[in-house]
């Protein structure tokens, strides 16, 4: 029996590194101006696992994001660490839209490829939050969902993956296409390889428009967006002790920290 | 047939300067830079000497992101408590405004986005392996297991040839071959740099000092750089010294020339933006490898093109001046009977020609007296002892110059006839 190739699709989102975002103190709004722009990290778990399976397998992954051309070095750099192919949804009409007309953009998307295996997305971006898009894409295109996963394998038409949830670990197994969501920090994403770039750099990115996924421009955007962020409060700033250690002192310290249970000194 | 006409190795002023030069002239080649976005792993100081740009970018004075020009050029010989320094300020620099003060993560992305704009293809964030040879020429770069083929390599990978050593085109470093530079950003206000320095607008002071103070007899240089709204700081300290020296870090030297009280006041209230340490290459004709061979060429600092004399410390112009040196030669080998060992030797003469060569041919054996207790130590001291003589009123009869410079030789610690021998040394080499 000749298997075809599976079509494995990852989203990845570009998002503000989250080590330079703060919330202003005055306006109570997010400050993304100082941050650089990074593929958010579960998005790079995610493309670790599509690609997983594409050694594995006979597979083509395709990886794909809503946002401005900016985003385009980010498609460009999965695409380096072995994605066969990009897709940028862009569009002028989508700016402002919350998960809710994001989800239905990107299934949109996905249900004009039409031959959509699995597809891959983060637990949650670092700068929302929300977890909400790759469940949402699975309702819009009316497909299995196996999300906060670690460990994805497929077979004969089926995705097992195993679930982190609080109290343990579950397997389920689910019939394709099914959308799966990779926790952050499940795997070891690799890096790009010199090969791989230029491949890609010659292929180039495929973009698309609303009009290209037939999706009508008042169905996105602001207006078309449920979610109203009322405010944002940055956490309670918490002032930390500061005690300057001087060397001598450290076995003084060591002892304190047994005694206040911190650590606790094991006999060899 | 090759994927590439060209493949450099290296994104600094070498790598992008060959790369724009093959780029412009129509051959298809691929930059290759370990760090993404260029610029972001280099620690050069630095003021960019950049007549050579002006080959590849004829425009570069109006566009290329520097941050001032060198107006006023300082050295000075720092002891415990004085700075008995020599000034040069001089509108002669206005007229031909060619050293610059550069941020290098700015000038690399840029000159990068220059060569891509030119036509070359730009991998950052990529490390290559090695060179790949068949039958003793090269053939391209392995990169993961995978090799991608060009006519030409050249390897511009800077101060830490890594490439070049692993593909055995060059011998390992030597202790002896290299110093460690340390540099902190520090950040002020474009007013404050200004009134600290005695500037205005787009002027700059750029100053090399001798640390003659510090203990242990460890021997290192500093180096101060005015940039628009920062100053780059650092020193440079002798990796024969840091290894013979547990007691030596490179940290608390350069707290030690910060905290010195000649600059403290010109750093005072600034905070460190950048903490960063690097090889630099010593520089000299005794360090520079075979520069090409069959299907290779090396150039900038990987090739060991820099110079240092203890007054100035330059780098980018060599590097520049060798890259394009590179690409005329693969272009002109092109042009003739294509790649081979014969062809690329023009690369040699080319050097030869220019001041890169002649530069280390001329100053040969200059490091044996930048280092070494005559400028570290007895100059300093013996400095110090007679400007105390001429500008401390003591309340004692006055001593001719004459007389307080044989009283400094006494004071310098080492001895007058070694000081005189070894004076006469340094000045023939400098």
């Amino acid at each position: 029996m000749i298997e075809l190739a599976l079509h494995l699709v990852v989203l990845i989102k570009v998002v503000p590194d989250g080590k330079e975002v703060f919330v202003d103190p005055v306006t109570f709004t997010l400050n993304r101006s100082m941050a650089t722009n990074i593929i958010n990290p579960a998005d790079e778990n995610a493309l670790e696992a599509a690609l997983q399976i594409k050694d594995q397998t006979d597979a083509k992954v395709t990886v794909m994001t809503m946002a401005p051309p900016f985003a385009e070095p980010f498609l460009m750099e999965c695409m380096s660490r072995g994605a066969d192919e990009a897709v940028l949804i862009s569009d002028r009409a989508v700016a402002g839209s919350d998960t809710y007309p994001t989800s239905l953009t990107v299934a949109a998307a996905i249900k004009k490829m039409g031959d959509v295996d699995i597809v891959f997305a983060g637990e949650k971006t670092s700068d929302s939050s929300t977890g909400h898009v790759g469940p949402g894409v699975a309702e819009f295109i009316g497909a299995e969902l196996a999300s906060y996963s670690r460990k994805v394998t497929y077979e004969n038409g089926y995705v097992t993956a195993e679930r982190e949830l609080e109290n343990g670990i579950e397997e389920v197994r689910i019939p394709t296409p099914a959308v799966v969501t990779i926790l952050t920090d499940s795997n070891d994403p690799r890096r790009a390889t010199l090969r791989k770039k230029i491949d890609a750099m010659k292929r180039g990115i495929i973009t698309w428009s609303l009009a290209d996924i037939n999706i009508p421009a008042d169905w996105v955007g602001l207006r078309s967006s449920p979610t109203v962020v009322k405010k944002m409060l940055p956490f309670p700033r918490k002032d930390r002790k500061g005690e300057k250690i001087e060397k001598e002192k450290i076995p003084e310290l060591i002892d304190n920290l047994v005694k206040s249970g911190v650590i606790r000194v094991e006999a060899e | 047939m090759s994927e590439f006409d060209a493949i450099v190795v290296g994104g600094g002023p070498a790598g992008s300067s060959a790369a724009m030069r093959l780029a412009s002239a129509g051959h298809n080649v691929l930059l290759v830079e370990k760090a993404d976005p260029p610029g972001s792993k280099n620690v050069s100081g630095g003021v960019l000497w950049g007549n050579d740009l002006e080959a590849v970018i004829p425009d570069w004075q109006k566009t290329a992101p520097v941050e001032r020009y060198v107006k006023a050029k300082g050295v000075g010989f720092l002891t415990k408590d004085s700075n008995i320094g020599l000034e040069f300020r001089s509108s002669l620099f206005d007229k031909n405004r060619a050293g610059h003060m550069v941020l290098r993560a700015k000038l690399d992305q840029w000159l990068v986005k220059k060569a891509k704009d030119m036509g070359a293809m730009v991998a950052s964030g990529i490390t290559v392996d090695r060179v790949a040879f068949d039958k003793g020429k090269a053939i391209g770069v392995e990169q993961d297991g995978d090799l991608i083929t060009s006519d030409c390599v050249i390897l511009a990978e800077g101060a830490n040839p890594r490439v070049a050593i692993d593909s055995g085109l060059r011998e390992p470093l030597n202790d002896k071959d290299v110093a460690i530079g340390v540099k902190e950003v520090i950040k002020l206000s474009e007013k404050t740099v200004n009134e600290r320095f005695n500037l205005r607008d787009k002027e700059g002071f750029a100053g090399e000092y001798v640390l003659g103070f510090l203990p242990d007899q460890v021997e290192a240089g500093g180096f101060l750089y005015t940039n628009k709204e920062t100053i780059s700081a650092g020193v440079v300290i002798s990796m024969k010294h840091l290894r013979e020296n547990d007691r030596t870090y490179s940290f608390d030297i350069i707290e030690q020339f910060l905290e010195h009280p000649a600059i403290a006041p010109l750093v005072d209230g600034g905070s460190v933006e950048e903490y960063s340490a690097h090889m630099v290459q010593e520089g000299g004709i005794e360090r520079v490898p075979k520069l090409f061979g069959n299907g290779y060429m090396i150039a900038g600092d990987a090739a060991g093109f820099s110079f240092s004399n203890g007054l100035v410390l330059q780098g980018m112009n060599y590097a520049i001046a060798s890259g394009i040196a590179a690409a005329d030669t693969l272009i002109e080998a092109k042009k003739g009977n294509g790649v081979s060992e014969e062809s690329l030797a023009g690369y040699r003469k080319r050097l030869l020609d220019s001041y890169v060569l002649k530069d280390l041919y001329n100053f040969r054996g200059i490091d044996e007296v930048t280092w070494g207790k005559l400028p570290h130590r007895a100059i300093p001291n013996a400095l110090e002892h007679i400007m105390k003589g001429l500008f401390i009123e003591q309340g004692v009869p006055k001593k001719h110059l004459y007389q307080l410079m044989t009283e400094a030789l006494g004071e310098s610690g080492i001895r007058t006839s070694d000081a005189v021998l070894e004076g006469y040394r340094m000045l023939r080499r400098m």
